[in-house]
């Protein structure tokens, strides 16, 4: 070993992967772009990788380098099925919406409209104080966009 | 030379077992050649077994090779050439030839003849394994075996349900037996030291003296119950009668001449363990002479001319068992050799009376009711011939085969009731020996009533406009209680043609040759003493005690004079037409309904067991379903009532809140896992 990789180094990078993956899981959760909630759950992987090859450092073995080099491997071949799934469910509803995709639901169970909620909610007011935290553009709201006369004529 | 075919002795139920799977795999390519790999393997074993016969010693054994190793207990397959074991092998292979070569006339064009073969072949495989085994487990694998083909050749013509329930309850009559030889064999297991279950184990002297009081009175009462479900004694003789639903040479075979014998051969093997109680042999005496007695009275009265056939067989090995049962102290050895001699015989004229029988069915268009046919001599003299041969040997008369050895066992029962006496028993066998000597009436009497019906009177052939032919008239006193119309018979694709015709030479052969043994088996092998001298190579039986016992002119003498008088009576009542059975029939009405109606056992059974099972039944039924099924549905439909009901509500197809529910799900078992 050339140099001490301590506890106190270990912790440094678990806390990296750990805030990477809750921020995964939150941009997960909260967003209802298709990409944006697959970029997300990139993140959440990268999370899990930067621990384990950390671990791996910590405990002086491959171990960890060599997970994490396999789940790059799985997780380049997810990306391009992901993409492919994503492109087709944009061709059939020309919106790359979350919500439009509803279907799965139990019958009887009524169709949530995030949008509509979000818009009939209570504007966000700032939280006033010296170190108030910047304004995040409230999540789901559907933004506006043309429609194409191409994809009208698909219709 | 001798060692080759102890050696080889294995290949005497393999060489019917080949034939069978030839004929079985073989069955679309060989059609009706189907005979040919099944009669060859047959016939084969036949001569290997005539090369053991004189190979037979004691202690012969072969080891085949391992079967059941359970711990330290093995249990191989393994042989024993001894007298007793060569014996049946000959008889059997004999007869299951002579039947096979029959069955190829009998059973042509029949749709399952290469099914018919394959099982023929298979049988013979398990009948001589039977015989030969060397264990008790072995002989009890090979008795479930002969007890499966038995049950699949009755039900031959499945599509009969008169068939198909005779199969049945032959098959469920015979597994009460098999319950009986389980139970011997596991408390064998249990009070043998080395729980070594091989006949040279248990049937030495040693063995035998150091087995508990308890076990030296229960396993040959076992012994005793499974044979009389095999060789159809009473209470379980009711399946035999019934068994002649199948074709005619199973009837032969398997139901005279060899599988029902397996209860006789299974007592003669274990002799010196029966020899222990012998309380047992006054039961085994008294139940073979009940048997003997009840069954030859229900022949007097039948119409069905097979059913007369199994009736009598029924009777016959009552006598066997009486035979093994009067082996009491020094008259053993005696008494088990004339059972076994009588084995010997009937297994021909049995066999020779019933393939006679299925030849008279055969020319009369599968009619087998003697009311509608008669006065055949002319028109079958090749059957008539060989079934007057067989009837005389059935009822006793010198010089036929049946006359040697019936008079044998009439003799050990006499010589029992002399030996016997000194434990008290001796007025019973007494009492046995002249029940069997009225029987030897009665068997004359119905014999030669079956004979005469069929052979003498006015020729008449069967024709649709009988009486008797689509229905019993109601109060003619002809009432016919069979499951099956006598004109219903066995439908199988025979050509009609020949009615009335002799059947061809490959059925009368068999029949002529078997004719001939019930002839000479007696005289050449009875006063010869030959019969005996191979027996007392047998294991084990040095052990029964023997006594120097002279012929009995006095018994040959009373039985003959009986036989005679049987045959004298049914030539004056059945010859010609004569008004004097009518007369009787009328006069003793009660007894000759009784005796019609199998006095009324089938009845008896039907109310006291079956009744009894299937209101069992119902209360299973009405538990079954009404308490189990309820709680299976029941448990059924809670995952139904959960999912439905509670959590269908959030499934609500927004795959953020999918995803929050299993984050949540994932946060709640780190908590759980950090809390413990």
């Amino acid at each position: 070993m050339i140099d001490a990789f301590t506890l106190d180094l270990l912790r440094n990078y678990l806390l990296v992967g750990a805030a990477l993956f809750a921020l995964g899981m939150l941009g997960f959760l909260s967003r209802r772009n298709l990409i944006v909630m697959f970029l997300s759950a990139e993140m959440m992987l990268q999370g899990t990788a930067l621990s384990l090859v950390a671990f791996g450092r910590y405990h002086g073995n491959f171990t960890g380098q060599v997970f994490t080099i396999v789940i790059l491997t799985v997780a380049a071949c997810e990306a391009s099925i992901a993409l492919a799934l994503i492109v087709i469910l944009y061709n059939r509803r020309s919106s790359l919406d979350v919500t439009l995709w509803q279907d799965i639901r139990e019958e009887g169970v009524p169709a949530a409209s995030p949008a509509q909620e979000a818009s009939e909610a209570e504007p966000i007011e700032p939280v006033p104080g010296p170190e108030s935290y910047p304004i995040l553009t409230p999540a789901g709201i559907e933004p506006a966009h043309p429609v194409q006369p191409w994809l009208e004529r698909r219709k | 030379m001798s060692g080759f075919f102890v050696q080889n002795v294995w290949m005497i139920p393999c060489l019917p077992l080949l034939g069978a799977i030839i004929a079985a795999l073989g069955a679309r390519r060989l059609r009706s050649s189907s005979h040919v790999p099944v009669v060859a393997g047959i016939v084969l074993a036949f001569l290997l077994s005539c090369g053991a016969l004189f190979s037979a010693s004691p202690e012969a054994t072969t080891w085949v090779g391992r079967w059941l190793p359970i711990g330290n207990l093995e249990v191989p397959v393994e042989f024993r050439v001894d007298g007793l074991t060569t014996m049946m092998l000959s008889m059997v292979t004999f007869v299951s030839s002579l039947v096979a070569i029959f069955a190829v006339g009998y059973m042509a064009g029949d749709p399952g003849y290469p099914r018919f073969f394959a099982l023929i072949g298979l049988f013979v495989f398990s009948m001589t394994g039977l015989v030969l085994s060397n264990n008790y487990l072995l002989t009890y694998a090979f008795w479930e075996g002969v007890g499966v083909c038995s049950y699949l050749l009755i039900g031959h013509w499945h599509t009969r349900p008169a068939a198909a329930s005779a199969a049945l309850k032959a098959f469920l009559v015979n597994r009460i037996g098999d319950f009986g030889f389980a139970v011997a064999i596991i408390w064998l297991w249990a009070v043998l030291p080395d729980h070594d279950l091989s006949y040279g184990n248990i049937l030495n002297g040693s063995t035998l003296a150091a087995l508990p009081e308890a076990a030296k009175l229960g396993i040959p009462l076992l012994l005793f119950w499974a044979a009389t479900a095999k060789s159809a004694q009473i209470p379980l003789y009711v399946w035999l009668p019934d068994a002649m639903e199948g074709p005619t040479p199973v009837s032969a075979l398997i139901h005279a001449a060899t599988m029902v014998t397996a209860g006789v051969y299974l007592i003669a093997r274990s002799m010196p363990l029966i020899a222990l109680a012998p309380g047992v042999q006054v039961l085994i005496a008294v139940t073979g002479c009940a048997t003997a007695l009840l069954s030859a009275s229900i022949a007097l009265t039948q119409n069905d001319l097979k059913r007369v056939m199994a009736y009598s067989t029924v009777s016959q090995l009552g006598y066997m068992f009486m035979g093994l049962g009067a082996g009491v102290s020094d008259v053993a050895q005696l008494a088990v050799m004339a059972a076994m001699f009588h084995l010997f015989t009937h297994a021909f004229f049995k066999g020779l009376l019933f393939l006679a029988s299925g030849s008279v069915m055969h020319a009369m268009g599968d009619v087998i009711d003697m009311r509608r046919f008669g006065g055949l001599r002319h028109r079958l003299p090749f059957t008539h011939l060989t079934f007057a041969v067989g009837g005389l040997a059935l009822a006793g008369i010198f010089p036929f085969a049946g006359f040697f050895s019936k008079d044998e066992i009439l003799l050990a029962l006499k010589s029992a009731s002399y030996s016997g006496a000194g434990q008290g028993w001796g007025w019973v066998y007494l009492l046995i020996y002249w029940v069997a000597i009225v029987t030897v009436f009665m068997t004359a009497f119905y014999t030669a009533r079956a004979y005469f019906m069929t052979f003498w009177g006015p020729e008449k052939l069967p024709s649709p406009e009988d009486p008797e032919a689509p229905r019993p008239e109601p109060g003619s006193g002809h009432g016919d209680h069979e499951p099956h119309g006598p004109g219903q018979g066995e439908t199988h694709d025979h050509d009609h043609g020949h009615v009335g015709e002799e059947s061809p030479p490959v059925m009368t052969l068999p029949l002529l040759i078997l004719a001939v043994c019930a002839l000479l088996a007696g005289i050449c092998f009875g006063p010869t003493h030959l019969f005996e001298h191979h027996l007392h190579e047998t294991f084990g039986w040095e052990l029964l005690g023997h006594g120097e016992h002279g012929s009995d002119l006095a018994t040959a003498l009373i039985s003959t004079i009986g036989g005679l008088l049987g045959i004298g009576l049914a030539y004056r009542f059945y010859a010609a037409e004569s008004p004097v059975p009518g007369q009787l029939a009328t006069r003793f009405r009660p007894l000759y309904e009784a005796s019609l109606n199998k006095f009324y056992v089938d009845e008896a059974y039907d109310w006291v067991v079956v009744k009894t099972t299937k209101a069992l039944a119902i209360v299973c039924e009405f538990l079954d379903i009404y308490l189990v099924d309820q709680l299976v549905i029941g448990i059924a439909k809670l995952p139904r009532k959960l999912g439905k009901d509670l959590l269908a509500g959030y499934q609500n197809g927004l795959i953020q809140f999918y995803a929050a529910v299993s984050a949540l799900g994932v946060a709640v078992l780190l908590f759980i896992l950090l809390l413990f």
